[in-house]
């Protein structure tokens, strides 16, 4: 039996409450990602990239069809499953053991180690408590950090988005969401970060959907999607970003 | 790593806002812990002090009064018995040793260095116990078995420092501000034991000797000795010559304030049937107070009870305003947590775990808060039970019983649990997508 694909969209509609009939956010026809493939998604600022992240980690559900009973609008499934059929506790248990997440703003947790982070990432994953410290330190130290008993604040930027990387990629995601992962970041600190999201996403085997305004992303993939023509099989022309090809 | 970790590390980031409603709370249990074990305390001081009497005898104008006078040495009572009046209750009830009751005169009067000096017979240290079931110990010395010696109470030891072979002078009066018996000096033979009972803070010597200080005071309003010399003139066992002897008592001067009665018994009984008509007949007579000192004890108590109740009401309207602090802390620390929410939200926590996160942290500052509490009650018991007895005189042992330490301690967590609802549910309906930037 064939492995799912890391993601598949079917029909996916969202708009917030009490907008416009028709004014959609997100309106993604069809989309899938293979395992271990990464992809760029493009789009303007207030396009709904992020909307689009959110509802595929099940953070936001997709918006309800027109009609009682007939559901809501498109269907997410990550890794062979539908996360809006699950509920509750099962949902975020499924988020944190199958989706990592990487933001523009690291997220780390203060008052945490850059261990803890990552520890905190495998409290919700199957991996035994006891094996938490050495595979979180492990996966640190492979990064590039030592310091690992060091709190985020006093580490460098670039080791910062290390942690963060560290921490999507602990749980060993089959799908990592990249939202705007250079946006405040100089453009070699940004090659870096890149060159070491992608390439940690390559050893893990999980597929990686970025999300980016930033032109020079484009080369970095193979696949690059924009937004308002995803699933609708008009691929980004190298000119519209930069003229920079892969 | 786990929820404790993610507890404690946000406790810690919050320290100043953590410390300061953790005292908040120990404050509010403290207070509720020393009311409570004052009051049981204080009830247990007050039951021990009458020991194995079944009833004190005065001429009191009150039975209360009598045994705060008699029994708790509040005052020096102001009427007293003749000795002949002594004699017939005592002949008549054939309370002697081997009918297993008492009946042990007092003269209470006099004091030193504000202490009370308890004037009786050698009995009082036999036949009486100052706590039912636990006779007198001596730590030091001996009983005194002759005039002009004291044995002294363990308190009063302590405060006054007085020693084995110590000399000293008795002072007139309840008031240590009364003239001094200084032609007539003590030597201290013995030092008791604690008792936890009010005795502990009295001085114990016997009856002629009482009796011949203030013959001696009457004797020199009559001129019939010569009047005080100076204070330091007859320093050293100036008894031996004081110009009063035994042999110039009037039977005016053989007086008590008060006798410890305790009906004939069966070995090992602490009732009697004879108790009901001594107390009867005893009462029928002119001039005598009949008191029953555990029934006094029971009536102080209901009244004093009204207060208690009050004063432990205040103290948890105290302990429930703590718990409106731990709320208001959580409260306002959420608007800085959103963010961390949402990050364990994304990695994977459940609403309803983070919910439990933030109500086992509230009830986590309930439970330090109590911990502090109970080590702040127990030096507030003592400070407070160093306090009553300088004041009053009332000696008691704070004792935090083990159950109402318990209920508090639980009470004080449940509260704190419920404080943190509110905050647990601001947690619970964190919005992810919200406070997760940047959003596209």
């Amino acid at each position: 039996m064939a492995e799912a694909p890391a993601l598949e969209i079917r029909d996916l509609r969202f708009r917030y409450a009490g907008s416009a009939p028709g004014a959609w956010v997100v309106d993604v026809p069809a989309l899938t990602l293979a395992r271990g493939e990464q992809m760029l998604l493009t789009g303007g600022s207030g396009r709904g990239k992020s909307t689009l992240l959110q509802i595929i980690a099940g953070l936001m559900d997709p918006s309800p069809a027109r009609g009682a009973g007939e559901g809501s609008c498109g269907v997410v499934l990550v890794d062979g499953h539908n996360i809006h059929e699950l509920r509750g506790a099962k949902r975020d248990l499924f988020r944190g053991r199958r989706i990592g997440m990487i933001f523009q703003t690291f997220n780390l947790l203060h008052g945490f180690t850059a261990l803890e982070n990552v520890m905190a990432a495998l409290m919700f994953s199957q991996v035994p408590a006891r094996e938490h410290r050495e595979r979180a330190g492990a996966l640190l130290r492979r990064l590039g950090i030592d310091r690992v008993d060091a709190p985020p604040e006093r580490l460098s930027v670039g080791q910062q988005q290390r942690v963060a990387v560290a921490r999507a990629l602990a749980t060993g995601p089959v799908l990592v969401l990249a939202d705007e992962p250079t946006a405040s970041l100089d453009p070699e600190n940004a090659a870096a970060a890149m060159d070491l999201i992608q390439g940690a996403c390559r050893e893990s085997g999980a597929a990686l959907l970025c999300v980016s305004h930033d032109p020079a992303m484009a080369a970095r993939f193979e696949r690059r999607e924009e937004l308002s023509t995803l699933g609708r099989s008009v691929a980004v022309p190298e000119g519209v970003l930069g003229g920079i090809g892969p | 790593m786990t929820d404790f970790t993610i507890i404690f590390r946000s406790l810690a980031a919050r320290l100043f806002s953590t410390a300061t409603t953790v005292i908040t709370v120990a404050v509010a249990v403290a207070l509720m812990l020393v009311l409570l074990s004052m009051r049981d305390a204080g009830r247990k001081a007050f039951e021990r002090g009458s020991g194995n009497m079944h009833m004190l005898v005065s001429a009191e104008p009150g039975s209360m009064v009598s045994v705060l006078n008699s029994v708790f040495y509040a005052d020096a009572p102001d009427r007293s018995i003749p000795w002949a009046t002594y004699e017939k209750i005592a002949e008549h009830w054939a309370l002697d040793p081997e009918s297993g009751g008492f009946a042990i005169p007092l003269q209470i009067g006099d004091n030193y260095r504000g202490l009370p000096i308890v004037a009786t017979t050698p009995e009082f240290f036999t036949r009486f116990e100052p706590v039912a079931g636990h006779p007198w110990r001596l730590r030091e010395g001996r009983f005194f078995e002759r005039p002009w010696e004291v044995v002294v109470g363990a308190v009063a030891a302590r405060q006054a420092g007085l020693r084995v072979g110590s000399h000293i002078h008795l002072t007139h009066g309840a008031d240590e501000r009364g003239h001094e018996h200084h032609e007539f000096g003590y030597d201290v033979v013995g030092i008791l034991e604690p008792t936890g009972s009010s005795h502990d803070r009295a001085l114990f010597t016997d009856l002629i000797s009482a009796w011949i200080l203030h013959a001696h005071d009457r004797r020199e309003r009559e001129g019939l000795v010569e009047a005080a010399h100076h204070h330091g003139e007859h320093e050293a066992h100036s008894h031996d010559n004081p110009g009063t002897t035994e042999a110039d008592l009037l039977p005016s001067d053989r007086k008590i304030t008060g006798i410890y009665l305790r009906a004939a018994t069966r070995p090992g009984a602490a009732g009697s049937a004879a108790i009901g008509p001594l107390f009867a007949e005893l009462r029928a007579q002119s001039g005598l107070t009949v008191a029953d000192p555990v029934a006094e004890i029971g009536n102080l108590f209901a009244i004093v009870s009204n207060i208690d109740q009050i004063l432990i009401g205040m103290a948890a309207v105290v302990l429930v305003s703590s718990g409106i602090a731990i709320m208001l802390a959580l409260y306002n620390s959420m608007e800085q947590r959103r963010r961390q929410i949402a990050v364990f939200r994304v990695l994977g926590c459940s609403r309803g775990r983070i919910f439990n996160l933030v109500l086992t942290e509230s009830a986590i500052i309930g439970l330090l808060g109590a911990a502090v509490g109970v080590l702040l009650s127990v030096a507030g018991s003592w400070a407070v039970a160093a306090a009553l007895r300088q004041r009053v005189g009332l000696v008691i042992e704070p004792r935090l019983g083990l159950d109402w330490t318990l209920y508090v301690v639980a009470g004080t967590v449940v509260l704190a649990a419920v404080a943190g609802i509110v905050p647990a549910v601001m947690a619970y309906r964190t919005s992810v997508a919200n406070n997760l930037r940047p959003l596209g």
